[in-house]
């Protein structure tokens, strides 16, 4: 592939910051930091994604950006809007959307919902904003775990949105396998009431099916 | 022994003794050559000036797993008063390590998109076209959708139906 030489890539987990987003139904959010292992991670507590900004779908050049430097983190920079996402301010549009998991090689201000693309060696995960399931704390964290198992998993993979969406379809087969072992039940008050990991059944053990994970 | 059928070009190019082989006639009567890649370029050229004017279709196919890919040209001559046009098909193969064939673009405009599908479906890369990247898979795509050797990814949105 002709971009495969100039891509850059899935640096290791100590250049990584994850930050993992979780809604829940709970109103008051809470913000839990953890101490840093070998990347940080900030799990917030949050509304649903209803106020985040309609995403841009502007494709990056097909060239990557030049190969980030080694282990410090790149310089936040809170006035460079999400519409400058050519290469020569130093970012790329790169995401993975399905209807749990939301992958974005950017950096996403829990606060204000601002994308900072020009952090492109953070990837932020937001988990489940319309709320399909109801998400404790041990089940946020047990995805956010799995987040950073397959993250590093696929170090050293050229960072682009096929490997990003490899990266969100292993994590939705995971909450998959949550919801067949009963970790995780649907919300009935989502909005949008489709069972799309399969409609609920009496007495089901994943233990039972052949095919799942 | 079967021998095979020789139309006019294939008797054309033994006069000038450029390899080739023919592959006989198609179900429609159509003239099939085979022709190497090295000697692509030249023969192209050659079909345009005797008056092939239109590339009616490009396309590429995997001949079987652990062959050799195909990328097969149908041309034809389009002019304003002719009923039945002379039509030729052409077979390039190229082996699946280091899958090269020199590129029609600047002699058959139409083979723009359709040497980029060919290349994004089978993996073929055209020498000298000009912008030869993929057209119907994502860019940053890996793998060759359309050889019999792959395999889909385990991604999520190709689900059965509950």
């Amino acid at each position: 592939m002709a971009t495969a030489a100039a891509s850059s890539f899935l640096s290791p987990a100590a250049k990584f910051a994850l930050q993992s987003r979780c809604p829940s139904a709970k109103t008051a959010p809470r913000s839990v930091r953890f101490p840093p292992v070998r990347a940080q991670q900030e799990v917030k507590e949050e509304e649903p994604a209803a106020t985040v900004p309609p995403l841009q779908e502007e494709q990056a050049t097909a060239a990557a950006a030049a190969a980030k430097g080694p282990a410090q983190s790149l310089p936040r920079q809170p006035l460079a809007e999400s519409k400058n996402m050519g290469r020569e301010y130093g970012s790329q549009w790169l995401s993975c959307t399905t209807r749990h998991v939301r992958i974005y090689a950017a950096y996403i201000d829990p606060e204000t919902n601002a994308f900072d693309q020009t952090q492109t060696d953070k990837l932020t995960l937001m988990l489940d904003p319309t709320e399909e399931f109801v998400w404790t704390d041990e089940t946020c964290q047990m995805v956010y775990n799995e987040f950073q198992d397959l993250v590093d998993h696929y170090e050293g993979a050229p960072l682009s949105e096929y490997t990003l969406r490899l990266i969100g379809s292993d994590l939705e087969h995971y909450i998959r396998k949550l919801l067949y072992d009963g970790e995780i039940k649907y919300n009935m008050r989502s909005r949008v009431l489709n069972f799309s990991m399969g409609k609920p059944r009496v007495k089901f053990n994943s233990s039972q099916m052949p095919d799942v994970k | 022994m079967k021998t095979m059928q020789q139309g006019w070009l294939s008797n054309w190019l033994v006069k000038h003794e450029v390899v080739h082989r023919s592959l006989g006639f198609d179900h429609r009567g159509i003239e099939t050559l085979q022709i190497k890649a090295g000697d692509w370029d030249s023969i192209a050229v050659i079909l345009y000036v005797y008056g092939y004017n239109y590339l009616r279709s490009q396309c590429a196919y995997d001949v079987a797993p652990g062959g050799s890919l195909a990328s097969v040209y149908h041309l034809t001559r389009i002019q304003y008063s002719i009923d039945n046009p002379e039509e030729v098909c052409i077979k390039v193969f190229a082996q699946k390590d280091n899958p090269r064939i020199p590129s029609v673009f600047w002699i058959w405009r139409s083979a723009d998109f359709q040497e980029r599908e060919s290349y994004d479906m089978v993996g073929i890369s055209y020498d000298n076209h000009p912008r030869l990247k993929r057209i119907l898979m994502p860019e940053s795509w890996i793998g060759w959708p359309l050889r019999k050797d792959y395999i889909t990814p385990n991604f999520y949105e190709i689900q059965d139906a509950h």
